[in-house]
Parts: C-alpha cells; structure tokens; sequence
C-alpha cells in the first residue's frame, strides 16, 4: 500500500482534515461484557487485588505496594500544563478485564473487542506489513501474535503479563532499572497499577525485518490504563517497535498513563514509534526512557494528534562510546489540547551524537509546548548535537511555546538549537537573509533524511496523519 | 550633605514602609523547584550577614577602574549610600540627580513613574525599595536629543555591606539620550551585595541607549531587576556587560507596550575562576508591530558557569511582532559550564519569532587555519575568542560606541585570558 498521495492539497486544506471525523473513525464505543472491573479510585486494596488476579511472584507485588506509598506521597506537578490541576484521581477505574487471556489467533478474540480492531484495521495491517502485534483492550492485552521464524530465532515478543510468569528472571532483571519506581508521580502511579504493555527481546545479532506493533484502546468512560512495556535489544540486533492508541468520546476523563523502558545494548539499534490519537477526553501523561549503549542507537518517533493533555518527553541517555540518539517529536493541538511534548537527550560518555526535531501545529485555540532537554555530561567530550524546532500557530488565538533546556559541562562539544514559530506561507528566504543562520540547508537535508523512510515504512491507517505531518514541509520555519 | 537628612516626601515613604513590610514576609527564592531559580543556588546567602552600606565616603577610598568613560559625558557618582554628585553641564530641563532628590524636587514626575515598570511582588525588590539611598532619576523631557552622554556610577567601597541601588530613568515623547550605568567595587576582595533595580520608561517617539556594566569584586552577589517599558513607537537600544561578581542572577526584562516600539538588546559577559553568571531576559511582545533583537554572548574560562534564561512573549493581538534571540556560549575550559534556556511563548499567529542557541568549544578547524598561517597556539586562540566577541560589537555601527565596548571587552578578556 503505498502512502496517500497529498501533494495536491495544500498545507492548510491537510491540516483542516486532521481527526475532522474522529469521532466515526475512533470515537465509537462497544458493549461492556467484562469479567471484572474495578470500583473507581485507588488504594491498597485495588492494587493488591491487580496483582492477585494475575498471580504474580512476591516481588512484584512488593514493588507495586511500594510504588502506591511513593504515588500517595509525592505532589500532583504543578509544572507544565495549568491543566494537570484537573486530574481526579479518585474519578478513575484502575483496572478492567475485558478477556481471559492474550489469544494468538483474532477468532477467539471476544466478538465485540474482535470487531473494534477490525474497524481499526489492525487484523489486516497484520497481515501486511507486521512483523508481530499485541492489542490491548482496556487493562490488558486480548490478542498476541509474532511471525514463527522470529520465534525460531528467539525473538521474543509478548504482552507484560505473559512475560513476566514466561521470562520471569529476564523481566526481574531489566524491569524498572531505567525508571524507578520513584522517577516522578506518574510512573509511580504506573509501578503500583502496571497491567498489559509490551515486552521485547531481541538476541544478539538479530534483525527483526518488519516492525512490531501494540495498539492500544480505550473502550469504557473513566477509564486509567497503565500499559507497561520493556524493549531489550541485545547486542548488535535491530527493531522497529510502533504502537497506535483510539479511544470513544466521552465526556468524562480518562487517564492513560505508561512507563516504557528501552535498552540498546552495543551495537543494537532500537527506533520506537508512537501514533498517539487518543479521544480529546484522555489525560496522557507518560514517562518514556532510553539507555544506548556503546555504538548504540535509539530513535524516537513520537508523534501527538490526540488527548487532551499530553506530557511527555521521551529521553536517550547516550551511556556508552559513539551512542547515537535521535527524536523527532511530532504535536498537533487542536481545540481545548495542549500537547506539552518533546524529549531529552543526555550525552554522558565520549563521542556521542544526537538530534532532535520537533514539529508543531496549533489551531482552534490549542496549545502546542515543545519542551526539551539538551545535556552534556562532564567527560563526554567530542559529543555534537542539534536541535531544531519548527512550530506553526494556524490562527490568532492559538499558542505555541518552545522551552529547549540546554546544559553543557564539557568544552570539547558542539551544540546548536535553532527555532522557529511563524505563520504559514512566510518566506523562508527572508527570514534567513535577516539573520544569516547558517546550515539551513544542511539542516533541512538531516530531518529529510531521517524521516522519509518512516513514512514509508508504516502504511498503516492510522499512521496515515503521522505521515502527512512528517512530510509537511512547515512552510516559514526553518527544516 | 547627604539626602536622607531630609524628610521623604510621602509618597516615597509610603512605598517604603509598603515594602519594607513585604520584603519581611518574602522568603527567599529556592534553588530547586522556583521558577527561574532552578540553576543558582542561592542557598549560601545570608542576608543577616551584610551591614547596610554606610551613608558617608570613608576617606580614603579607591578609585576602581571605570568600565567605560564615554567623552563628554556628565557623571553622577556614587559611593555607597553616599551623596551621590553630579559633575558637567547639561541643557536646561534634563534632570540628572539622586532619585530622594527628585522625589523632594520633582515629586510629580517621580510619583508618576516610580515603581509603574517593575510591579510584581519580588523579595529583592522589596528590600531595594525600602532601603535604597540616593539612586538615580534621569529625565529628559519631551523633543529634547540629549547629544551628551550621562554617566551614572555607583562604587561599592567594601566587602561586608549591602548596597540597594535604584535607578529610575524616564525619556519623555520625541526625546533621546545615551545613558551609560556602571557598578564597580573599590575593594576587589570584599564579599558585598550589590542589589540593583532599574526602571526604563521610553515614551511614544522616544529613544534610548542604555549601557549597564557590572565589574564588581568577584566575591561579590550580584542581584539586578531590570525593566523597560516601551510606548509606541519608541526605541531601546539596551547592554549589558556581565563582568565581576561571584553569583547572583540579573533580570533584563522589555515590554513593547506600543505599536511600532523596537528593542535592540546586547549582552556580553566573559567568566573565569568560579564565577557564576546568571542572565534571564524577556522580550514581552504586547503590541501589534513591535520588533526586537536580543543577542548575548560569553567566554567561559576556569570553573566558570553562565546561565542564560531567555523568553519572547506574544500577547494575544500583538501581530507582526518580529521578535530573534540567540545566546551563544565558547568554553574554554574543561571545567567551565553553561546552560541556555530560550523559551518562546507565542499567542498570535502572524508573526515571526526566532530563537537560537549555541554552546561550543574553540573551533579546532579555526585554530588549525590559523597556526598554519603562522601563528602560535594562544595567539590564535585569542583571535578566534576576539572574532567570537566582535560579532557582537558589530551590532553597533562604527563609532564611539562601539569603540567603549570594544575596550571595556577587551579589558575584561585580558583578565580572563591572565594576559597582562
């Protein structure tokens, strides 16, 4: 399936189009015939209860009652969005199963959670150009399946729960080394309440061809989901890991709330990308973290049509020599959203390099922030960095902030931010004229070149406004 | 003589005991958590520690260094909380006199603009308003081009004392003048506070150069709340230089209150041993029409650090606005660090706002070029570092301008460099 043809419209008639008709797209909803679901609100009681009904090992149990004390402590931020403030956490049903178990084959997948996914095309995307595919529906996935040779080559690629009674020393070993428990409040809530998610292994030296997918989905009001997924790409191997997310329209909030932890190991390479599109009634509030190790590289591509309010900023942290990080954080805020997205990358070891492209559009009074941190460790000495931020505000009673954090502690690097929010059809060249930047164009070819091929590779539908936003060529800003 | 003798008029002394009332229920800022505090640490401040500044010149006292002298400039000098006096002539009409003065001479034109540009509540505000003595008042009144430079220098004799400086300088329509500002220390040991607070007020039509240079002792705090408010087609060419003390942060913020108003803002500052320097600007866009430029740059030697914060704001309806801003740091030491934070927040949808930022080492490719021509290894660092300030000094034509700041960088980068 090749991607869309847009060429003929223009910027702005694509961006009108942009989840016009969500609500017969995604904003459907399907009957409730639940096993369980939990009584809104969040205490001891309900969180032991989630590790009862998926008879876990001791430990994590421990962890996830220790993970509540931390959530119960700590403040609700006050940083960010003024719209933190709304989240009710007592309104919230921590925990909702909709099947028995992770099904490998779609038919005997619940007939109306079955049907959402057919909607959503997932089935037929599967088919296509997947490598492997978890759906989660509610609190937990509903449906699993990975191509056999991978297996054969022991990939391994399975929802958390699974994972944790199949690999359970392998989950015991990585899980949560890159975000404690403690990181902040949400991942906090995260560790106590985790259900379903992704879990990923890749053995050294192992290419996985096509991407692997979750997608997740919302289907009842007021409802919390705390996916929680870990990718560990051994040395030298390669993955491509994509996850999409749809929810009804309600008019109560929901909250949606991951913690996702990435390893590349020496040599591996992992690109993780995200098409989140959550109904305009979904807090998403997510901590995403990334380790590189030695000649490692990890991609973000993270792009934000949906939610209400998002915050999150996925990071690399480059641990190891010539590790390479590489974001691309992609916000549309439309009417009564604030996308407070971004990313952060931190050099903590020699020769390491990064980029990060941010795109974002505002319209219809939404408000788009592109919040990120650019840091150099003492020691990391030969790192390079760049930074380039583009924003547009398609009307005047929109809002757009860049808030790009850059800590440098070592001389022997070289780091470059550039941003631009202008309207669109301003003429590039004369703003470059006014204030000679240099390597417009050498910047222009970067972006171009790291994104094109992710366009090509995710054909499915509901990338397609990903993709039309990658391509869109930001017409009065720079890259 | 010294001002205080005499009784405040009562509008001061009610802004007086107004903050001084404030500034004991004002905590001081946190390091961690406080909005644009997150990179000083302040936490080994005692303001109990520092005695006020004394009222009288003790004999004796050095003469620091000047910044800059600009030729022909009418000077008020400053020593502590001393009488401040001024020397040259100035055209009939320009007020260049001590801020208690003025609220005793010109008690109508103080009231009206004193404490209109910088509002909020703010603890070193406070504590400025309630103790400062003498200060500033600088006026030139309407279609008046002031051609001669005024010189404003405030010495802080001592370590120990904490001096409150407050300038209030006010270019009434159609008028232009140069104002040069510089804090100096005559001990350059003494651990003093020097906490200033300045209001610019640049009237429709108006034009403004402002020059303000700190080179305090570098065991010195530095605190500086620094506001201009520009009407309508008015113009502020503002600098700062960022030399001497050991810590502290300094506020440069700029409203473009009318259509057509235009700030050019230039900042130098060149860092060594373990100075720590913290510049947090704001170009607040609130009109349609209004332009600004905002460029710093530092040179980090040692265990030097700088902080630059800096935010252009676009208030909803303010369209057209052209805002830029870029900082630009060059470390020259493995130990010397810096963070920049640009910040845009844009609420119209017609305008063009830049931001950049750059933290990089000496080009090596630069130094190659150089050395293969001939030149040795600190020779031809000092160029690329000289090249790396020019840019800057370019901003300002060919002129006297241009020349002071040359020297004054120069003379900094010489002390920085151990040249000399």
């Amino acid at each position: 399936m090749a991607v869309p043809e847009t060429r003929a419209l223009t910027e702005n008639e694509q961006l009108a189009g942009i989840n016009a008709d969500y609500t017969e797209r995604y904003g459907f909803h399907d009957a409730e015939n639940y096993l369980y679901k939990a009584p809104k609100g969040l205490n001891r009681e309900i969180v032991e209860k989630i590790s009862e009904f998926k008879s876990e090992p001791q430990w994590m149990r421990a962890f996830r009652l220790k993970a509540l004390d931390h959530f119960l402590s700590r403040p609700q931020p006050t940083w960010g969005s003024p719209m933190m403030a709304e989240v009710d956490y007592d309104d919230i049903h921590y925990f909702v199963r909709a099947s028995e178990r992770a099904e490998r084959s779609w038919d005997d997948v619940p007939e109306d959670v079955k049907k959402t996914f057919d909607r959503l095309g997932i089935p037929e995307a599967e088919r296509k150009f997947l490598s492997g595919v978890g759906a989660q529906y509610e609190s937990e996935v509903v449906y699993h399946q990975v191509h056999k040779d991978l297996e054969a080559q022991g990939v391994i690629f399975t929802d958390m729960d699974t994972a944790l009674r199949e690999h359970e020393d392998l989950v015991r070993e990585y899980f949560a080394t890159i975000i404690p428990a403690n990181d902040n409040k949400l991942a906090a809530l995260n560790s106590a309440v985790w259900s379903g998610g992704s879990f990923v292994y890749v053995p050294p030296g192992v290419t996985v061809e096509m991407p692997l997918q979750a997608y997740f989905r919302i289907n009842t009001e007021s409802m919390g989901q705390f996916e929680r997924t870990l990718i560990i790409a051994d040395e030298g191997s390669h993955v491509h890991y994509v996850e999409g997310c749809t929810a009804p329209t309600y008019s109560k909030s929901s909250l949606h709330s991951a913690v996702v932890e990435l390893i590349a190991k020496p040599g591996a390479r992992i690109r993780y990308t995200t098409v989140q599109n959550w109904s305009t009634n979904v807090f998403n509030l997510v901590t995403k973290r990334a380790v590189a190790h030695e000649d490692a590289t990890v991609e973000w591509v993270d792009c934000n049509l949906g939610s209400k309010l998002t915050m999150k900023f996925p990071s690399v942290y480059l641990m190891g020599e010539r590790a390479h990080g590489e974001i691309l954080s992609i916000a549309f805020a439309g009417k009564g959203q604030h996308q407070d997205a971004g990313g952060k990358i931190i050099h903590a070891a020699p020769n390491t390099t990064s980029n990060i492209f941010a795109k974002s559009i505002s319209k219809d009074g939404g408000r788009g922030s592109y919040r990120g941190l650019l840091e150099v460790a003492k020691g990391a000495h030969g790192s390079k960095s760049k930074v380039v931020c583009d924003a547009l505000l398609l009307d005047d009673h929109s809002r757009s902030d860049t808030y790009p954090t850059i800590r440098i502690g070592d001389d022997d690097v070289n780091v470059g931010h550039e941003a631009t929010v202008s309207r669109v059809g301003e003429d590039q060249l004369f703003y470059l004229m006014s204030h000679g930047i240099p390597e417009e164009e050498a910047s222009k070819l970067i972006v171009n070149g790291f994104i094109e091929p992710i366009t090509k590779e995710l054909p499915m539908e509901y990338a397609v406004e990903m993709n039309r936003l990658i391509e869109l060529q930001m017409e009065g800003s720079i890259g | 003589m010294v001002d205080t003798a005499q009784a405040e008029p009562g509008f001061l002394a009610a802004r007086r005991e107004r903050a001084a009332r404030l500034s004991a229920t004002l905590e001081l800022p946190q390091f961690k958590g406080n909005a644009g505090w997150e990179f000083t640490d302040i936490s080994g401040l005692d303001l109990d520690a520092f005695s006020p500044a004394p009222d009288a010149e003790a004999a004796g006292t050095a003469d620091p260094a000047p910044m800059f002298r600009p030729e022909g400039a009418a000077e008020l000098r400053q020593v502590d909380a001393g009488a401040a006096t001024l020397t040259g002539e100035l055209p009939a009409g320009v007020i260049v006199t001590s801020l208690e003065q003025a609220a005793r001479d010109h008690a109508e034109l103080v009231e009206r603009h004193l404490g209109t540009v910088i509002t909020g509540e703010d603890v070193f505000v406070a504590r400025n308003e309630a103790a400062f003595r003498g200060g500033v008042f600088v006026y030139v009144p309407r279609g008046v081009a002031l051609e001669q430079p005024i010189l404003l220098t405030a010495i802080q004799s001592a370590g120990g004392n904490e001096l409150n400086r407050r300038t209030l300088i006010v270019i009434d329509e159609g008028a232009q003048a140069e104002v040069w500002e510089q804090y100096l220390s005559a001990s350059p040991d003494g651990e003093g506070l020097f906490n200033t607070v300045v209001e610019l007020v640049v009237s429709q039509n108006a034009r403004l150069r402002f020059v303000c240079g700190q080179d305090l002792s570098e065991k010195s705090w530095i605190f500086g709340t620094q506001r201009a408010e520009i009407a309508r087609d008015g113009r502020l060419d503002w600098v700062a230089l960022g030399f001497g003390s050991a810590r502290g942060r300094v506020r440069m913020d700029t409203r473009l209150g009318g259509e057509g108003a235009d700030a050019r803002v230039t900042g130098a500052y060149a860092g060594h041993a373990r100075q720590h320097i913290d510049f947090d600007t704001t170009q607040e866009h609130a009109a349609p029409n209004t332009t600004s430029d905002l460029a710093f740059r530092g040179v980090l030697q040692g265990r030097s650090s700088a902080v630059w914060r800096g935010n252009i704001i676009v208030d909803p309806g303010a369209q057209k606005t052209d805002a830029f801003q870029e900082s630009r740091n060059l470390l020259l030491s493995k130990r010397a660090h810096a963070d920049a934070i640009p910040g845009l927040e844009i609420q119209a949808d017609d305008v063009r706002c830049t931001h950049a930022a750059a933290i990089a080492q000496v080009d090596p490719e630069q130094l190659f070029y150089l050395r293969s021509h001939g030149l040795g290894e600190e020779a031809a660092k000092r160029l690329v570092i000289e090249g790396f300030l020019a840019a800057l000094v370019e901003r300002f034509e060919e002129g006297p301008v241009r020349e002071l700041l040359g020297r004054a960088l120069e003379r900094r980068l010489n002390l920085v460099l151990g040249v000399e």
